[in-house]
């Protein structure tokens, strides 16, 4: 039962948004790949949720300001497992043009573990959704597996 | 009356407007600028793009024998602004379209271009000097071929014989 169910789920991942301190040019390309018919993730059964509880591919943007740090953690810790981290923007990964900024702490993957890097400032719709077909399939090994994005 | 018929009528003939990506290559325009492409042929070692890049990508490293420079780009930190290429003076950098860039996590340092320029010789004393590739020998050495090709030290030295030769009466003077 549990197999099929996994079966299933991996057919239609729900997409949660955290913004660790974005410049908004990767949020906007984020938006862009839902809502735009030319683009239209969600006819790949993806969909964007409200709420970090009911999500299972996380996509981060931003260098992680020492600002919104704690927020965005305690965000991340409530998503269930297994979860699968996207990084869009090269900002998460390295920090950008932010680099070495005194407010930015990235590497982000010093707090939360990366799965799938979608580099581009910002990336394009397309790449974005590249990246979620990826961490699909990462989440589909993890649901199988039954691991833990930590383990 | 009734303009929105018209837009029907032909949105019903034109299909749908989805760009079947992930089923079908996405159309990328050819002037769209993705990653950056590095030719360790054409380098000159001058370090102009490691100088504008804007987010510290591009780092040059003196390999330990001293034989040449490790170039590396990295393309997690890469923004795309295409100053690099657009200061080039020899064309090794360009932006291309490609935007395949998606990868694992685990592979973060991986992607990036690594490319090893080898230093050039003077034509004269064999000395290490910046590579004199055809491609700024035909631009910058054009004047005297020759001398391009020499270390600063022999170049002075050349500099100073034609100087001589030119007048032999001030090199009496000076002797």
């Amino acid at each position: 039962m549990l197999q099929f169910l996994t079966k299933l789920a991996s057919r239609s991942p729900w997409i949660y948004r955290i913004n660790a301190g974005s410049c908004n040019g990767c949020d906007v390309e984020m938006a862009t790949a839902a809502l735009i018919p030319r683009y239209d993730v969600e006819r790949l059964g993806c969909k964007y949720c409200g709420s970090p509880r009911h999500a299972d591919v996380v996509l981060i943007s931003g260098p992680l300001t020492l600002r919104v740090r704690d927020k965005v953690l305690r965000v991340y810790n409530e998503i269930p497992h297994p979860k699968v981290t996207v990084a869009v923007g090269v900002c998460p990964v390295s920090g950008g043009c932010f680099r070495d900024g005194y407010t930015v702490d990235a590497d982000i993957d010093h707090y939360i573990p990366l799965d799938v890097i979608v580099p581009g400032c910002p990336p394009r719709p397309q790449a974005i959704m590249e990246g979620v077909l990826k961490a699909v399939e990462v989440w589909r090994t993890r649901l199988e597996e039954g691991v833990c994005s930590r383990s | 009356m009734l303009p929105f018929l018209k837009i029907m009528l032909r949105n019903l003939f034109l299909g749908p407007s989805t760009d079947p990506f992930p089923f079908a290559p996405a159309k990328t325009h050819e002037n769209f600028r993705g990653c950056a492409v590095f030719d360790p042929e054409k380098c000159i070692l001058c370090g102009i793009c490691r100088h504008v890049c804007a987010a510290g990508a591009i780092q040059l490293r003196a390999s330990e024998d001293g034989s040449g420079m490790q170039y590396l780009l990295w393309h997690n930190s890469c923004v795309f602004c295409g100053m690099c290429a657009h200061y080039c003076p020899t064309g090794a950098l360009t932006m291309s379209n490609n935007w395949h860039l998606v990868h694992a996590g685990a592979d973060r340092f991986a992607n990036c271009i690594s490319g090893f320029v080898r230093y050039g010789e003077c034509s004269q004393c064999g000395a290490k000097i910046q590579p004199r590739p055809p491609v700024i020998a035909d631009k910058l050495g054009k004047h005297s071929p020759d001398r391009f090709l020499l270390c600063p030290k022999c170049k002075r030295q050349s500099i100073a014989m034609n100087v001589a030769q030119a007048r032999p009466l001030f090199r009496q003077d000076v002797s």
